[in-house]
């Protein structure tokens, strides 16, 4: 096999890693944001019960996190497909840093805002979609854009619950032929492939919103 | 299967039996990681040609993940005759991999550290690398002490990650366990509520580090 042959191989496995990707963002979209803004909002209980719930899935391993509802949930009597464990699993993790994103970027924003939303009348849900929302999550897209990437670079871990995505990819070809250079260099390049125009997205976002401020404050 | 839980709880001491390892490796990688992302900040602040590769090397680091790094030190060095233990292959993996994000970290350390201090510094006569070792580093290191503090626990989350490479820590015990009894659930459950408390109990000492650092400089 040459090395371009290999690449090709190993890119077999794209479709697996989008796939989880994609689902993955389902799961963490409404995380970041329900839990981001519950734990800005809420006081007291409320505040602890929100704050235990994104710690478990943001402090915890994700590769252990993985395992652990690959061989548990069956035992509770949930059967779910790998792909979905996996994408559950990802999705959440990456959807507990986003939701401290979002609280950050919420807690970041001048208090006027909120102020002049309240002497304009407008209602606290209002204030909150409207005004407040809007700019946290426009400031905080670079962060988001970064933790994309993370949750891309995660899904290498279904290759260990049996998916068959880049690296599984790599690990199969590897049994059928003695090249781990040329294999493992394709790996790598295979996800740079994809991640690193996302980081140069994530680049041009970051300027553009940063050029936009300088403009705001020098007026 | 039921899930047992005196069978779960009798895995707990064998999992901890193995948690200095964890927490080994974890220091090792986070030193390696430091004192390579050190090395690439100071490289790229050079300017030119090395500049441009660093940036390019970190980027690249940064789109891949730290899976398949695993997998390219563990399968490609003994390819080319280096053959080092799984306990090397995985500190220098995560040390690698984390050296991308640390040399951020410095990045932003050293900008945070006034221009005046260096221009002081070039007047006193100071050469480059007297400047940046005994002006600027040191003033660096409280910038820097709760990022690293938080990559430290970033680290830590990676260590299970050193199971597919055979490392004897916590998630490769675990799955020890498990393929003796035939029982998965157990053992991982319990090994992902030690990483948890671990992780929970890093990050709360972070925090107080943090807060310890700010202190003064608030007056």
């Amino acid at each position: 096999m040459t090395i371009v042959e290999i690449f090709l191989g190993i890119f077999e496995g794209f479709r697996t890693t989008a796939t989880v990707t994609a689902f993955g963002m389902l799961f963490a979209v409404p995380f970041a944001l329900v839990f981001g803004v519950a734990q800005y909002l809420t006081r007291g209980l409320a505040h602890l019960a929100v704050t235990a719930i994104i710690e478990f899935w943001r402090s915890s391993a994700v590769i252990i996190l993985l395992f652990v509802f690959y061989y548990v949930l069956p035992i509770a009597g949930i059967e779910l497909p790998a792909i979905a464990v996996a994408a559950m699993v990802l999705g959440l993790n990456t959807g507990g840093y986003g939701s401290q994103a979002v609280r950050a970027g919420l807690q970041s924003l001048d208090r006027g805002q909120f102020e002049a939303a309240s002497a304009l009348g407008l209602r606290r849900r209002h204030t909150l979609c409207l005004i407040e929302l809007p700019q946290a999550l426009t400031r905080m897209a670079p962060t988001f854009i970064n933790q994309f990437i993370q949750l891309i670079k995660g899904t290498a871990l279904v290759s260990l619950v049996t998916l068959t995505d880049m690296t599984f990819r790599a690990k199969e070809i590897a049994e059928l032929e003695y090249n781990p250079a040329g294999i493992y260099t394709s790996l790598l390049l295979a996800y740079f492939a994809v991640c690193y125009p996302v980081t140069v997205f994530g680049r041009w976002v970051e300027q553009r919103l940063g050029a936009g401020r300088d403009q705001t404050n020098g007026f | 299967m039921d899930f047992d839980l005196a069978f779960a709880v009798s895995t707990v001491l064998p999992i901890l039996s193995v948690i200095g390892t964890t927490i080994g490796v974890a220091l090792l990688s986070c030193a390696g990681a430091s004192v390579l992302g050190f090395a690439f900040e100071i490289t790229r602040r050079g300017g030119a040609a090395p500049g441009y590769l660093i940036r390019f090397v970190i980027d690249f680091i940064r789109s891949t993940p730290v899976l398949a790094w695993l997998y390219f030190l563990y399968f490609v060095l003994p390819y080319y005759g280096l053959t080092l233990s799984s306990l090397t292959v995985g500190v220098l993996g995560l040390s690698l991999y984390f050296s991308g994000y640390l040399a951020e970290v410095f990045k932003a350390g050293i900008d945070a550290v006034p221009k005046g201090q260096s221009e002081a510094a070039k007047a006193l006569g100071l050469n480059r690398v007297d400047s940046l070792f005994f002006i600027i580093a040191p003033q660096m290191l409280r910038n820097v002490a709760a990022p690293v503090g938080n990559h430290f626990v970033s680290i830590l989350k990676a260590t299970p990650y050193l199971a597919v490479i055979a490392v004897p820590e916590m998630l490769g015990k675990a799955f020890d366990i498990a393929s003796d009894t035939y029982r998965y659930a157990e053992p991982l459950t319990v090994a992902g509520i030690v990483f948890l408390f671990l992780a929970l109990a890093i990050a709360h000492m972070v925090r107080l580090l943090e807060r310890k650092l700010m202190g003064p400089t608030r007056r």
